[in-house]
């Protein structure tokens, strides 16, 4: 925390903490920083929960997280205020993992069940309908790039991707339109999912591609790249994800 | 129309006794005699000479009915009350069966029932409570409300149902200004119960309330409280008691001061939340009874009740106590972790998809477990994956119950301590059954 800053250090903004973190989803930060510790790449997290303005310059990885739409209203002009840095950050190749409300707002535009229409930070080229039966429930995609991705949906609206890439196709859950067709959004160094929690727990493979992605832009190693405690966490996760998988349930 | 109710008795008595026999679904004869006559449980309880007591929240429900209850009975009143868990429509109606005359009357002075918060719109309208004492609005159920502020809307129409009293936790985010965001009544009397900062705050995770939101009107922590937990010492508190408010016109009734009692209560274990549960059954009590309230009455009331089961409960096995963990939601799981003396020798979990996303075990402090002998039910392998980021040893995975179950207890006694068993509610369930425990919905000695 103090003393000179550690420079080949991965630096992880985690953006607003404390508004939208309701499920667990800090989780995808220690995750993150667990496995890059563990393979012997240090790790600093710097947080913003808004307030006085900060420069973001300096981070490798962005992930924000959900949150009820209560705190999605409040967090909703913090995020437009940064809107400008983050866009920045994105077009540089700084990988981003945005889940749920923080997907939402990093979006370009969010409709209300009222009607009331959002800017949103522009970040990625998505909008979000609020609205429709909501979902919850056990969560399974096939993701071309990465085999089964499995957690758990929540959620009370539609998102519209237009005709970019997604995170995978939705084998049991509905996605992001009423259809249940493909789910989130994945292009580049931006990923944006419904997928709530620690999806990264259930998928310790979507969080080495994200630090692979910041390493890379970088040009940090690995010094133990495959640590026994790791790959005990990977095998459990598959199990859980081999779990989830063979039975899913939803309300 | 007596007939009927009759009818919705019998059958729903026949069904109850099956149910007994096989050990279990105590709230399918309620549902039976619902269906058979559905007005028999708006009915049965309008008769209830004073009235209806509804006590909800995310957490403590069955800890503070049961002590309320207890309270009541020992000033003189007879008491109905629903069984723990029994909390929703048939649960009550299910209750009732075993009280109720054949032609449907009960002879109870006072009704103090433990109302679902999911459920209290519709109960709250069913019941029409003189009382609603509120505990709090916890991170619960996510899957099932999805956000803490629509419990809070829920909570708010079972305060607004209140026509005598409405008691509230002011150390809770959402309930301290709960009777502004609601519409008044003339008659009801609003009161709140608490604790003094320093215990507040020292509680190694506070009182653990959801985070609220924009809209805050007043700190917890603010309002004046009737009962406050003023000292805590392991499974003792005491409680400082505003006298009851006197009747209107009576000579003192503008004093400067309110008078204070101070008293000490048995908790059903260590920990702050309980004293909230008994400050909050305290505060309720002196609210129902006013002039009749006598606080040394909740004293002698709270020393002589059992343990609900499920929180710090323990069980005998051939012998060997085990104590037994609820992690009912991410609340009660932190407060029975904290609340743990040091690091049990032998630990157990089991979670299944009662709790079905499990994601919040990301929020949860597990620093008062050094490892984890065996882990079963179907999330197993998701507690299994948060342990190992925590570095917490785990010994086996297995994810079926009675194989993983019998592996555990075959352990020999702990060296200090006993067994732990950390389980969710389904899995508690289960295991009880395995162990040849009959009484599944009975639940906390009356
Ligand atoms: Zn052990």
């Amino acid at each position: 925390m103090s003393g000179t800053p550690v420079t080949d250090a991965l630096r992880i903004l985690h953006l607003f903490p404390r508004l939208l973190g309701l499920n667990g989803e800090s989780g995808n930060v220690e995750i993150l920083r667990l496995r890059a510790e563990w393979r012997g790449l240090p790790v600093e997290i710097t947080t913003y929960d808004g307030g006085a303005p900060q420069s973001f310059d300096d981070a490798d990885l962005v992930f924000i997280g959900s949150g009820p739409v209560s705190a999605e209203l409040l967090a909703h002009p913090l995020v437009v205020a940064i809107a400008p840095e983050l866009k920045a950050l994105a077009a540089d190749g700084r990988p981003f993992l945005a889940i749920g409300a923080g997907f939402q707002l990093l979006g370009e535009r969010i409709t209300l069940e009222g009607g009331e229409v959002l800017e949103g930070a522009g970040v990625f080229p998505v909008t979000t309908r609020h609205g429709g039966t909501r979902v919850v429930g056990d969560f399974v995609l096939e993701s071309p790039r990465l085999g089964p991705v499995v957690g758990f949906e929540n959620r009370g609206s539609f998102v519209d991707v237009g005709p970019h890439g997604t995170l995978g196709r939705v084998v049991y859950g509905r996605g992001n339109t009423e259809t249940p067709g493909e789910e989130g959004f994945w292009e580049d160094n931006l990923l944006g999912t419904h997928m709530h929690g620690p999806i990264l727990a259930n998928n310790p493979i979507l969080a080495d591609s994200l630090l692979d992605t910041a390493r890379a832009r970088r040009g940090l190693e690995y010094t133990t790249p495959d640590p026994g405690e790791l790959r005990t966490i990977d095998e459990r996760a598959r199990h859980a994800r081999g779990t989830i998988a063979a039975a899913p349930l939803s309300e | 129309m007596a007939l009927r109710t009759t009818a919705a008795v019998l059958v729903g008595r026949a069904v109850r006794v099956a149910a007994r026999l096989r050990g279990g679904g105590s709230a399918i004869p309620g549902n039976i005699a619902l269906k058979i006559d559905p007005g028999f449980l708006e009915r049965t309880i309008a008769r209830i000479p004073d009235g209806v007591v509804a006590v909800s929240g995310s957490n403590g429900k069955s800890t503070t009915t049961n002590m309320l209850a207890a309270i009541i009975r020992a000033h003189g009143l007879k008491v109905f009350t629903n069984p723990s868990g029994g909390n929703l429509p048939q649960g009550i109606a299910s209750a009732l069966l075993s009280e109720v005359s054949t032609s449907g009357r009960l002879d109870s002075d006072i009704a103090i029932l433990e109302v679902d918060e999911g459920y209290g719109t519709r109960l709250a309208e069913l019941l029409k409570p003189r009382t609603v004492l509120l505990l709090n609005i916890q991170i619960d159920q996510l899957n099932r409300y999805h956000e803490p502020d629509r419990v809070a809307v829920m909570l708010g129409r079972v305060a607004a149902a209140s026509t005598d009293g409405l008691i509230l936790n002011r150390e809770d985010n959402f309930l301290v200004d709960l009777d502004t965001r609601i519409p008044g009544r003339p008659g009801r009397a609003v009161s709140f119960f608490g604790g003094v900062p320093s215990l507040v705050d020292g509680a190694s995770h506070g009182v653990a309330s959801a985070d609220r939101f924009g809209d805050v009107g007043a700190e917890p922590g603010s309002r004046p409280a009737a009962v406050e937990v003023i000292a805590l010492d392991g499974a003792r508190a005491t409680l400082s008691i505003e006298a009851a408010a006197l009747p209107a016109g009576s000579p003192v009734a503008d004093a400067p001061a309110a008078q204070r009692t101070e008293i000490q209560v048995k908790l059903p274990a260590r920990g702050m939340h309980y004293a909230l549960d008994a400050a909050g059954a305290a505060a309720a009590a002196r609210s129902v009874l006013g002039d009749r309230f006598r606080p040394e009455l909740v004293s002698q009331a709270l020393d002589s009740l059992e343990t609900v089961y499920g929180r710090g409960e323990l069980l005998e096995v051939d012998g060997e106590q085990i104590e037994i963990i609820m992690m009912k939601n991410p609340a009660s799981l932190q407060l029975n972790l904290d609340s743990l003396e040091s690091a049990p020798e032998q630990v157990f979990l089991a979670v299944d998809e009662g709790t079905p996303d499990p994601a919040w075990i990301y929020d949860i402090d597990f620093s008062a477990l050094d490892h984890v002998d065996g882990i079963t039910g179907s999330k197993a392998w998701q507690f299994a994956v948060r342990f190992g980021y925590l570095d917490i040893p785990v010994g086996s995975v297995d994810l079926d119950v009675r194989k993983a179950l019998k592996e555990f207890l075959a352990r020999p006694k702990p060296a200090t301590g006993h067994k732990v068993m950390i389980l969710n509610y389904e899995q508690m369930m289960l295991i009880r059954k395995i162990l040849g425990f009959k009484e599944l919905e009975g639940g906390g000695a009356a």
